[in-house]
C-alpha cells in the first residue's frame, strides 16, 4: 500500500461483472470513500473459507444508484467486462501484451520485495527479543549453562505460523522471480475505452432521486438492510458515526400506509434514529435543487 | 346484559359522544365544511389530547392563516410540557445549564396536531399538501394567559430552535378503532434524531 490514493486519477473505470458494480483496487475504493463520500460494500471472502463472513475483503461492490451517481459526476465510467473480455482479449497482442506482462511481472517483485522485507522484520524482531531474554536469563542464572539454541528456538512464536524453510539452495533460485500475481480483469488498464462517456448510466430504481439528494447533502448512505429500509443515511464516514436516518423512498402519489409510517418510525426511534420518507417532488415549481421532498419522523414520546 | 334488555332506550351518550355532537355544531365557525368523519376524528384526537395528554388551549382549525381550507381540520394546542427539544438546542441548553449553574426553565410551545386514522392511506404529495398550507406556528386565536415563554425567549438559550425559527413540524396522530392513539414527531425536510 506504498501508494496512496492520490495515484487514481477520474475518471475511474467500475467493472461491470454479471449485473454488478465492482471495484478490485483498493487504491480506488479508498479515494472513493475519502472524496466521494462512497463506500460501497466489500464482499470479498477467503477462497478455502467462503463461510466466514464477518471480515471480508475486496472487491466492493456499489449499489447501482453509488456506480449511477460517479457516472453523472463524471468521476467514473462503467465498463462491462465481458463484452470488453471478448472484445480484447483475442486482439491482445505485441507491444500491449509485452507491457501487460511486464507490469504484472514488476507488481510480481513489488509484492516478493514487500513479503521479504516483512519477513527480515520479524526476523529481526525475534533475534532482538531472543537476546534480550537471553542476557536477562544470564543475568538470573549467572553464568549461562544451557546451549542457546535449545532454549530460545522452542519459544520462538514464529516457529508455530511458518512451516521450515526450504534448503538454502532453492530459496537462492527463487530470490529472482517474481510472486504469481492474479490479475482481477482480462485486460490491462491502458486498453480500456478512450472515451467512457458513450456508456450509457447505470438502471436504478426511482429511489436514485432520494439517494442523489442525500448524498448531495454530503451524508454517506449506504444500503438499508439492517433497519428495513431502503438507505441507512450516516451524517459521516460510517466508521466513525452512528446512522441518522433509517430513509425509504416513495413515488409522489404512492400510498403510504399509516402502518408503515408508525412501524418505521417506532423502529427508527429505537435505535436512535429518525425514520425518514422522501421521493421526487413530481409538481415543485423550484428551478433549483433536485425537488426531493423529505419529511423525518420520531416516536412523540407521549 | 339483562337489565338493559327490557329497556328499549338506549344508554345515555359518553362524553366522547357529547363532545362530537357539540363539535359538529360549532366547528364551521371560519367557514369551511369538512366531511363529518375527518371533524369526528379531529374531535376524537382532540379528546384524547385533552383528557389524556393533558393538553391545554386546544382548537380545531378548517382554515390556513391565508383563509384557504386546509387539506383536513388540523388541531393546535399546548402540551403540558415542551413536546419536541432538537438536539442541538438540548446540548445548548445543557452547556449553559452547566456554566450557569442552575437549570434553565422550559416552556411548552403551541403544535400542530394531524389526526388520521389507522386504515388510511397517505403519500408524500398528501404530506406536503399539508406541511404547505401551515405556519410553522399555530395561530393562537384567544389568548388568554397562554404561556409561550416568547416574551422573554427572544435571545435566550436555544431560541435558533424555537418560536418561527424552527423548522416545520407537527404532531402525526394516529387512530386505531380501539381508540388507542399513536402520536410521532413529523418535521418537514431532513431533522436529525434526538438522542434519547
Amino acid at each position: 500500500m506504498a501508494e496512496s490514493s492520490d495515484s487514481v486519477s477520474e475518471p475511474l473505470p467500475i467493472s461491470l461483472v454479471a449485473g454488478r458494480y465492482l471495484l478490485f483496487d483498493i487504491n480506488v475504493v479508498t479515494y472513493l470513500r475519502r472524496t466521494h463520500h462512497i463506500c460501497g460494500t466489500l464482499i470479498g471472502s477467503i477462497p478455502q473459507i467462503p463461510q466466514q463472513n464477518v471480515f471480508l475483503g475486496l472487491p466492493v461492490e456499489l449499489m447501482p444508484e453509488e456506480a449511477r451517481l460517479l457516472v453523472e459526476k463524471e468521476a467514473a465510467y462503467i465498463v462491462d467486462d465481458f463484452a470488453w473480455h471478448k472484445e480484447r482479449f483475442n486482439t491482445f497482442k505485441g507491444a500491449d501484451r509485452a507491457d501487460y506482462l511486464e507490469s504484472l511481472r514488476s507488481e510480481g517483485f513489488k509484492a516478493r520485495r514487500a513479503a521479504e522485507a516483512t519477513s527480515q522484520n520479524k526476523k529481526k524482531n525475534a533475534l532482538a527479543k531472543q537476546a534480550v531474554r537471553k542476557s536477562r536469563e544470564e543475568a538470573l542464572e549467572g553464568a549461562a549453562m544451557k546451549d542457546p539454541t535449545d532454549g530460545g528456538e522452542a519459544e520462538s512464536p514464529f516457529d508455530y505460523d511458518r512451516p521450515d524453510s526450504p534448503a538454502p539452495s532453492t530459496v537462492s533460485i527463487s530470490t529472482n522471480k517474481p510472486y504469481a500475481v492474479t490479475p482481477t480483469a482480462t485486460y490491462s488498464t491502458s486498453s480500456l475505452p478512450a472515451n467512457p462517456a458513450q456508456q450509457p448510466n447505470p438502471d436504478t430504481t426511482s429511489s436514485y432521486h432520494l439517494f442523489a439528494h442525500l448524498h448531495s447533502k454530503d451524508y454517506f448512505v449506504m444500503p438499508g438492510l439492517r433497519f428495513g429500509c431502503d438507505y441507512n443515511v450516516y451524517p459521516g464516514d460510517p466508521l466513525r458515526f452512528h446512522s441518522h436516518f433509517a430513509a425509504v423512498s416513495y413515488e409522489w402519489d404512492e400510498e403510504i400506509p399509516m402502518m408503515d409510517l408508525i412501524g418505521g418510525g417506532r423502529l427508527g426511534t429505537r435505535v436512535k434514529k429518525a425514520f425518514l420518507i422522501g421521493g421526487k417532488d413530481l409538481e415543485s415549481k423550484a428551478q433549483d435543487g433536485d425537488r426531493v421532498r423529505t419529511f423525518s419522523i420520531e416516536w412523540g414520546g407521549m | 346484559m339483562a337489565p338493559s334488555a327490557t329497556t328499549s332506550s338506549p344508554p345515555p351518550p359518553s362524553a366522547l359522544s357529547q363532545a362530537l355532537m357539540s363539535s359538529t355544531a360549532t366547528s364551521d365557525r371560519q367557514g369551511y365544511e369538512h366531511p363529518a368523519y375527518l371533524l369526528h376524528l379531529a374531535q376524537t384526537i382532540l379528546h384524547n389530547l385533552q383528557y389524556q395528554h393533558s393538553w391545554t388551549s386546544l382548537q380545531i382549525h378548517t382554515c390556513s392563516s391565508a383563509m384557504l381550507p386546509l387539506p383536513r381540520p388540523m388541531i393546535s394546542g399546548l402540551p403540558p410540557k415542551r413536546a419536541y427539544i432538537h438536539p442541538d438546542e438540548q446540548a445548548e441548553i445543557i452547556k449553559a445549564e452547566h456554566e450557569a449553574g442552575t437549570s434553565i426553565e422550559q416552556f411548552a410551545e403551541r403544535e400542530w396536531v394531524l389526526p388520521t386514522s389507522i386504515g388510511e392511506k397517505w403519500s408524500l404529495k398528501r404530506f406536503t399538501g399539508v406541511f404547505d398550507a401551515l405556519d410553522v406556528v399555530p395561530p393562537t386565536e384567544d389568548v388568554d394567559g397562554e404561556m409561550e415563554g416568547e416574551g422573554e425567549g427572544g435571545s435566550s438559550v436555544g431560541s435558533k430552535w424555537r418560536g418561527a425559527n424552527r423548522q416545520k413540524r407537527l404532531l402525526l396522530s394516529t387512530l386505531h378503532d380501539d381508540s388507542t392513539v399513536v402520536y410521532y414527531i413529523m418535521h418537514d425536510g431532513i431533522v436529525k434524531p434526538r438522542q434519547n
